[in-house]
């Protein structure tokens, strides 16, 4: 069903050469801009995807870049994804070692920003056209009113199943809801003896049996705790009892998301809840089948709806970078995140594009796993940006483990993560 | 003076204590000074590296200084030009004792139940360090064919980085995927499921830290034994004593400066082990084995940092292991001079 | 082939243990090596299964059939080799552990050195203060002790990795060397001190050479606090061109999709030369101190 792998170098040369004239295009028609030669600077930019896989690509595109701005020189540094937040905050709070420009995990832009370590791009041309980018994956990069960032990429947890396995236990539609998922799994495991689902004993893999019951962690705007609620209390009473009736695997309690991936790979288990980031692992698995195999869609719905949270990474400025930089660095993250730049990361890396205009390039439209990802990124679920949401998940993930593998109450367990809340993370919040 | 080795032996010119007299600051150093220039390179370093730091922290745990708060006043910088700086509305201040009242009394962090974890963590890591390394090193001090081999090989493991050796054993641990489960289940035993119950998943922690700190429990210790005079034993042997009373009244009393300082400072080091319980079992499960380190490192490090509370940790994990250094000292000194 | 080429003093000590190899019944000679074959087969045992690991693809490295060897292949250690910073990384690491292990040795020698023959003022409660810096969490530290090498213009420098490993290996040399050179008679250094030596001179050309094991026990410690160290390394080391190797393989298991297989070939190309460093170091674990020391 795909194309060669021939076609696609040649749209990815093609999608280069566009960004190449795109570029070219909009430096001269910008008012305010003469020659891009003629700028020069020497910026540093912390990646933090992973070097062997993802890393070949973004220097390409500096490669790129420096056709157009060949005196803008970026040091290109990669920087292992768990050390970046702290590395970065340690470095901004000396004022000796921050990067330039640093690519964000999309919880960290609130967090950097309350602490005064990003520009806010206001004004600059970045934002020039904001619309063209997703609502939802925009909304990370605000805070107190002001934009830090402009979304690089964008994710989404969704359904993924083994097309197989659906196939040879004769389920023709990917389930639409928990209850569906929990009827196919037990199909699976008639027809064809494998497990139906795994979860991923993890608090943000569990965040689509909140949201699906219309949860939430807190409520931003009536500044309360509210994940002790009866709707959450339910959702992950769905989540607990997928797992207790046998439709999901029991997870262990250590590398649950190694598991999960291995035993999807190996077509041991039918469906997992994951985002795009694993689709070129599970694609180059041997044992896997190929692409062909692997079908995506929504994540199930609870009673409510059906809701996955938003994630994904911006470029955002560090704001000790000095201000003469400013328009070198304006230049390359406005190349990095061009629309044609990123369909060429998405045709190369199987990442979401985060503007729309991306996805009505030919490379992204024709491609079958991004096209089944539109509609989960499209309705994903923007988590509280505030700057304690990186401290959610501690407490939550605690609860995953206590509720799924170690079979305690959801009721009290969720009660534990909102006290956790209330006494270490939002402390002027209101307990429910 | 062959056999006076047991007991650190006298110093040489032991002067009676200092009387305060005048001029005695310039005596002291006309006498002194060759100490002192010896010493001087390293406490210049751990002053500027350490104990600034250290007295900073103190300092910190009576305040509530956070990431967020530490700043006067938060400036927003406009990619454009501008900067607006404003006053920080909760700027820091002395709170007293309130982060030792909150983290004692459980209602910040589970700090009883950590210091429980840390103790049975710390007391399993360092007697096995110290039973195995000791009997390791006896074996490899007899003249023996391959002793080399075996001293390398049983060294190796010192050699991995530890983070390497800590997924390693995670690896082998592994519920569904691991050796050692599908050891256990070769030789018909059932599967165990290690890291689901906090009793089994602190014992993968302790046994692959155990693994880690063997070899430096056996160089060391290996190294004190070549400080025991040949002579203390081609007497005992003369005098007919068997291979355990020779070790038992040779080598252990031989060991004896070199044991205090190994365990004295192993269970400092097996106290604070960060990455190893980080690594292997993540505390784990739920929560469950976190010892006091990585406990509290998860409270006051994850998102907005909080330094005052991550100080409040390190000065009661200081307090408590100061405690435990004097009592031990006190312990051992009944039994001769220490230090 | 343990008699080691210590030249003099090594047969002196096998031959102190007389017993060893002329009284041994074979019984005990092979509940000796059998005990010594079991210790080293689970000292090695987890190594074996990151050098097997090395040899696979990816995804056989974490999977639910169980090999020894699967479609081994050769193209981990090439991609480590050739298509990261890995050379640059070992190189560094050699430099900032071996200049560790020299300058620790110095600082700790001389330190425990004065700690056991001077009674200085200030001597028991630096050893006190020794232990003082071992106590509070490094991981708490690490924010303060970053500013002060920001103020120091050390970030991203190998010498900000030297400083912070010294801090950590020195106390615990100290004390370590302390105990050797008390084990070492003071007449000897009487007998220096009256030919005429001072006590930098004695120190060097007396007290040193005689306290070889408790040295090799320092160059191995500092040494490899130095080459597996990952938190200061990551925290002040910014540049791929910095990094060390311990540091610099952490890349290899980002978030997702950890490479284990670049990992486990990386982790056996480090293991290789400190294994080296250990076959050397090792010899000079036994010698002739107690009779070189007392006899001669």
């Amino acid at each position: 069903m795909r194309r060669t792998a021939r076609g696609i170098a040649v749209l990815a040369s093609a999608a280069i050469a566009l960004v190449v004239t795109a570029c070219g295009n909009d430096a001269t028609e910008a008012p305010t801009k003469t020659d891009p030669a003629a700028l020069s600077a020497e910026l540093t930019w912390w990646d933090t995807s992973d070097p062997a896989n993802e890393g070949p690509a973004f220097k390409q595109l500096i490669t790129e870049f420096n056709k157009t701005y060949p005196n803008v020189k970026i040091n290109y540094q990669s920087v292992p994804f768990g050390d970046a937040q702290n590395k970065f905050k340690t470095a901004a709070a000396a004022k000796s070692g921050a990067p330039d420009i640093l690519r964000a995990e999309v919880a960290w832009v609130p967090e950097f920003a309350s602490l005064g370590y990003l520009y806010n791009l206001d004004g600059s041309e970045l934002l020039a056209d904001e619309s063209d980018f997703f609502a939802t994956p925009m909304s990370a990069n605000k805070f107190a009113g002001k934009t830090y960032g402009v979304p690089q990429v964008t994710d989404s947890l969704a359904l993924m199943y083994n097309k197989k396995i659906f196939t040879e236990a004769g389920i023709t539609e990917a389930p639409k809801t928990w209850a569906d998922v929990k009827t196919a799994a037990a199909t699976i495991k008639a027809k064809t003896g494998k497990d139906g689902l795994f979860i991923n004993p993890g608090g943000y893999f569990l965040l689509p049996f909140i949201y699906g019951e219309g949860g939430d962690l807190v409520d931003t705007a009536a500044k309360k705790i509210v994940v002790n609620s009866d709707a959450n209390v339910a959702g992950i009473k769905v989540a607990a009892d997928l797992v207790k009736s046998g439709a999901a695997v029991k997870p262990p309690a250590k590398d649950g998301y190694g598991t999960m991936m291995t035993l999807f790979k190996e077509q041991k288990v039918a469906m997992i809840i994951n985002g795009p980031w694993e689709v070129n692992n599970v694609r180059t698995a041997p044992t896997f089948g190929g692409i062909e195999n692997l079908g995506v869609a929504a994540v199930p719905a609870g009673s409510a709806k059906a809701g996955a949270p938003v994630g994904g990474h911006n470029y955002v400025l560090y704001s000790g970078m000095a201000q003469d930089k400013a328009a070198a660095a304006i230049a390359f993250v406005k190349f990095m995140s061009s629309a044609q730049s990123q369909a060429f990361l998405a045709d190369k890396l199987g990442v979401l594009p985060t503007r729309k205009s991306a996805y009505e390039i030919d490379s992204v439209k024709n491609n079958a796993i991004i096209a089944a990802f539109q509609p989960v990124v499209a309705a994903a679920v923007a988590r509280p940006w505030i700057p304690e949401g990186g401290q959610f998940f501690t407490a939550l993930d605690v609860m995953a483990t206590e509720v799924l593998v170690q079979g305690k109450d959801a009721k009290a367990s969720l009660d534990t993560v909102a006290d956790t809340y209330k006494t270490e993370v939002v402390k002027d919040y209101s307990a429910s | 003076m062959s056999t006076a080795t047991a007991t650190p032996p006298a110093r040489t010119s032991p002067p009676p204590r200092e009387t305060p007299r005048p001029g005695r600051l310039r005596r002291s150093w006309d006498k002194h000074w060759y100490a002192w220039v010896m010493v001087a390179p390293v406490v210049i370093v751990l002053a500027v590296l350490i104990f600034y730091p250290l007295g900073r922290g103190i300092l910190l745990s009576f305040t509530d200084l956070t990431e967020a708060n530490q700043l006067a006043e938060i400036c927003d910088r406009s990619i454009t030009g501008a900067e607006v700086c404003r006053p920080n509305p909760n700027a820091w201040q002395y709170i007293g004792l309130d982060n030792y009242a909150d983290v004692l009394s459980g209602k910040v962090g589970r700090f009883w139940q950590w210091l429980g974890i840390t103790l049975i963590w710390t007391v399993g890591c360092v007697v096995f360090h110290y039973a195995l390394g000791l009997g390791l090193a006896v074996l490899l001090n007899r003249p023996i064919r391959g002793r080399g081999v075996y001293r390398v090989l049983l060294i190796l493991p010192w050699a991995v980085p530890a983070f390497v050796s800590a997924f390693a054993w995670r690896f082998m641990f592994n519920e569904k995927f691991g050796l050692i489960n599908s050891l256990l289940e070769a030789a018909g035993i059932s599967r165990v499921e290690w890291f689901a119950d906090w009793k089994t998943s602190l014992l993968t922690a302790i046994v692959a830290n155990i693994w880690l700190g063997v070899p430096f429990m056996m160089v060391t210790l290996l190294g004190g034994m070549q400080t025991i005079p040949t002579e203390q034993y081609e007497a005992a042997e003369i005098d007919g004593a068997t291979a355990w009373q020779r070790f038992v009244n040779i080598t252990l009393p031989g060991l004896r400066s070199v044991s205090m300082t190994v365990l004295l400072l192993g269970t400092i080091w097996t106290f604070n082990m960060f990455p190893v319980i980080f690594l292997v079992n993540g505390g784990g499960p739920a929560g469950q084995t976190e010892i006091l380190v990585t406990g509290a490192f998860r409270s006051a490090f994850e998102g907005i940092r909080n330094y005052s509370m991550a100080s409040t940790y390190g000065v009661l994990i200081l307090s408590i292991l100061l405690v435990f250094s004097v009592l031990y000292r006190r312990a051992l000194r009944k039994q001769g001079e220490v230090w | 082939m343990t008699v080691t080429p210590m030249a003099a003093p090594a047969p002196q000590t096998t031959g102190a243990h007389p017993r060893g190899r002329g009284r041994r019944s074979p019984l005990a000679s092979l509940g000796l090596h059998a005990t010594l074959i079991v210790a080293s087969l689970i000292a090695v045992f987890p190594i074996v299964w990151v050098l097997l690991s090395s040899f696979k693809p990816g995804h056989a490295v974490q999977s639910s059939e169980l090999t020894l060897v699967k479609e081994p292949t050769l193209a981990n250690y090439s991609y480590v080799l050739f298509d990261t910073s890995f050379p640059t990384w070992m190189v560094n690491s050699v430099v900032i552990a071996l200049c560790t292990m020299l300058i620790g040795i110095l600082m700790s020698a001389t330190t425990g050195y004065a700690l056991s023959r001077f009674n200085f003022p200030g001597r028991r409660h630096l050893l006190l203060v020794f232990l003082v810096t071992q106590m509070f969490p490094v991981a708490i530290l690490i924010v303060p002790i970053y500013q002060i090498m920001a103020a120091l213009g050390l970030i991203n420098t190998h010498a900000a990795l030297v400083i912070a490993y010294l801090t950590i290996a020195v106390p615990f040399c100290s004390w370590m060397l302390k105990g050797y050179f008390d084990s070492i008679p003071t007449s000897l250094d009487e007998a220096a001190s009256i030919d005429g030596a001072g006590p930098f001179a004695t120190f060097w050309k007396v007290i040193m050479p005689l306290a070889r094991p408790g040295i090799a026990v320092t160059a191995f410690y500092t040494f490899l606090t130095a080459w597996g160290e990952v938190a200061y390394a990551s925290a002040f080391m910014q540049t791929d061109d910095r990094f060390t190797l311990a540091y610099g393989m952490q890349q290899f298991v980002p978030q997702f999709n950890a490479q284990w297989e670049y990992l486990t070939a990386a982790a056996v190309l480090v293991t290789v030369p400190a294994g080296l460093v250990f076959l050397y170091a090792q010899r000079h674990l036994v010698s002739g101190l107690t009779a070189g020391g007392t006899k001669g």
